[in-house]
């Protein structure tokens, strides 16, 4: 080759070097840009919550604190926060078993084609209509059966209506991964005598088992998050920790401090677990979405 | 001699082995019977009894009204309601605007993480923090922070020399301040899904791709995003559907103000129905609202089906 086309090799090269270069500081950048924007709102509800009520309602507001307190958690706990907590741990507990429970069983059968394709297709689409329907809409018709039953402010009544809002997502979580299992096994030990219950208990239970901990997690905090049923269906009894939070906020005022100390509260042990389970959340978010 | 071992059984005509289903039949109905239940009573029945008082006037705001049965009339009323008309279009608006910004940035994103796989292994668990917060505490949390006196959004727009913006207060600038925070939360899902499903591609392609001398470019727009069409559709669909159902963050960042500004359709139905206890008119909303939502989710999985033939 010519002297020349090895120049013009170098210039290409030296060009191709620099956008490399750049598209990595750019990277950089957008990393960072995008880590504040995710960050800071979170360290924001941390700081307000542990800061005075008089640095909390300056003016400019106080990015550093440069004092602590932890006035706003004694507030918090002198009314009757551990009665809430209980509230939304028993139900959220009690919500998960219940809908995991009934939803993978359910969702088993409805895995194994021979239970009838007319049936199977009018539960599927039963269980896809479940899952797009707002909440809204039946929280009138909620509020008016329970209180009829006389079932107003209890746990019971909030256990009934969350498993069956959690019951067609779990659901449609289970079966996505019932279908991935293999069926070889299964057929080997069909053929080998098992029955069903044999089949299910011995086989398919323990190789769905990581599905079924990424299902319930995913019933645990829906379950934990919720605000709507509980804002109408509770009072003073079963109070569930979200209606606390919504509650600082009156038409006078906002009770900032007393507010963040209770979401963080709330928020905690939800982040703290999410962090840890990383893998199996991702997994269970983008399993409906993806195939194979 | 017969071979019986539970449901298996040796055919006595042909050499061939035969399962009896229907002991397992019986098991499978009742696997399936408590949550069939549940969804009966819990989920179906409501709806049923929605739809029905939808074609009733009653208001138990007065004690001692008896429903009346009115036909149609609550529907035709409402199509003649500018308020609720206005409230649909603020939905839409607020669901279409939402939904598009967070493709837009949730496909970046995405292709970020596929480009750059390690170092987004870390930043994994941050996403799921806007994610797994709760609405609640994600609506009161920017509502401090958008607070023209204390927030630390003013702070930073003064610091660049700009106006105090009163940003919930302000009637045109309330909506899109809770669609920032309904983007915040919503992004992450929309990003983890496009990554998944880029990273399910097949790799020959884009290797053929790059021997043929493609640009960036057009490996993103002829390759990449056909391919991602079903995987996009079907995020498209679970965002659109959860963009609808939006609650908690309008109710503590504005309960529906300033004056009507913020008030969506799911928020009048809250109102309609658990502040004036208008039961009728309440119903009515619900189940329109129910055949909107029913009919872009038919048109969504019918455009789905097509694709993945």
């Amino acid at each position: 080759m010519l002297n020349s086309d090895y120049a013009k090799i170098e210039d290409i090269m030296a060009k191709f070097k620099f956008r490399k270069v750049l598209g990595k500081v750019l990277l950089y950048i957008l990393t960072i840009f995008i880590i504040i924007v995710i960050i800071f709102p979170f360290y924001w509800l941390v700081t307000t919550s542990i800061k005075y009520g008089i640095d909390i309602s300056a003016t400019p507001p106080i990015i550093f604190p440069n004092r602590f307190t932890l006035e706003n958690y004694i507030t918090v706990f002198n009314s009757h926060i551990g009665k809430y907590i209980l509230n939304s741990f028993i139900v959220s507990i009690s919500t998960t078993f219940l809908a995991v429970l009934f939803g993978s069983l359910a969702s088993y059968s409805l895995s194994k084609t021979y239970i009838g394709s007319k049936i199977r297709n009018a539960f599927l689409i039963g269980v896809l209509i479940v899952r797009i329907f707002p909440p809204v809409v039946t929280t009138m018709p909620y509020y008016l059966i329970i209180t009829k039953f006389g079932l107003y402010d209890t746990q019971v009544s909030m256990i009934i209506t969350y498993v069956a809002y959690s019951i067609p997502f779990v659901m449609w979580l289970m079966l996505g991964f019932f279908q991935e299992l293999p069926s070889e096994i299964d057929r080997a030990a069909l053929v080998d005598g098992c029955n069903l219950w044999q089949r299910f208990t011995k086989i398919t239970l323990p190789l769905a088992l990581p599905g079924i901990a990424v299902t319930a997690i995913f019933a645990y905090i829906m379950a934990w998050n919720e605000f709507l049923y509980a804002s109408v269906l509770t009072s003073q009894n079963a109070k569930t920790l979200p209606v606390l939070i919504a509650s600082y906020i009156s038409d006078q005022r906002i009770q900032f401090g007393p507010m963040t100390a209770t979401g963080v509260l709330l928020v905690i042990p939800v982040l703290l677990f999410s962090i840890l389970a990383q893998k199996y959340l991702v997994r269970g978010l983008t399993f409906g979405a993806v195939k194979g | 001699m017969k071979n019986k071992i539970n449901n298996v059984n040796l055919s006595k005509t042909k050499n061939v082995l035969t399962v009896d289903y229907k002991k397992d039949k019986i098991i499978l109905w009742l696997f399936l019977s408590p949550a069939f239940i549940f969804i009966l009573f819990a989920n179906i029945y409501p709806i049923c009894y929605t739809i029905f008082m939808s074609f009733f006037k009653y208001n138990k705001i007065i004690p001692g009204t008896v429903p009346v049965f009115i036909g149609i009339s609550n529907y035709i009323n409402i199509f003649k309601d500018v308020v609720i008309r206005e409230s649909f279009l603020k939905t839409v608006y607020f669901v279409a605007a939402t939904v598009i910004v967070e493709f837009i940035i949730g496909m970046l994103l995405a292709l970020l993480i596929t480009v750059n796989l390690k170092a987004m292994q870390y930043l994994r668990g941050f996403f799921l923090i806007p994610l797994m917060m709760t609405p609640v505490v994600a609506g009161t949390l920017w509502r401090t922070m958008f607070d023209p006196m204390s927030g630390p959004i003013n702070y930073f727009i003064k610091l660049f020399g700009f106006q105090n913006i009163d940003f919930l207060g302000n009637a045109s600038r309330a909506l899109p301040s809770i669609m920032v925070v309904e983007i915040w939360q919503a992004t992450p899902v929309v990003m983890f899904i496009l990554a998944a499903g880029i990273q399910a591609l097949p790799i020959d392609i884009y290797k053929a791709a790059d021997v043929d001398g493609a640009s960036k470019w057009q490996i993103f727009t002829k390759i990449t995003l056909p391919l991602l069409k079903p995987v996009f559709f079907v995020a498209l669909l679970l965002r659109i559907m959860d963009a609808f159902k939006v609650f908690d963050t309008i109710y503590t960042m504005t309960y529906g103000g300033p004056g009507r500004a913020t008030e969506l359709i799911s928020m009048l139905i809250y109102k309609q129905g658990l502040k004036y206890f208008d039961i009728g008119k309440a119903s009515t909303l619900s189940v329109m609202f129910l055949i909107i939502i029913f009919l872009i989710s038919i048109n969504f999985l019918r455009n789905i089906q097509k694709k993945e033939l």
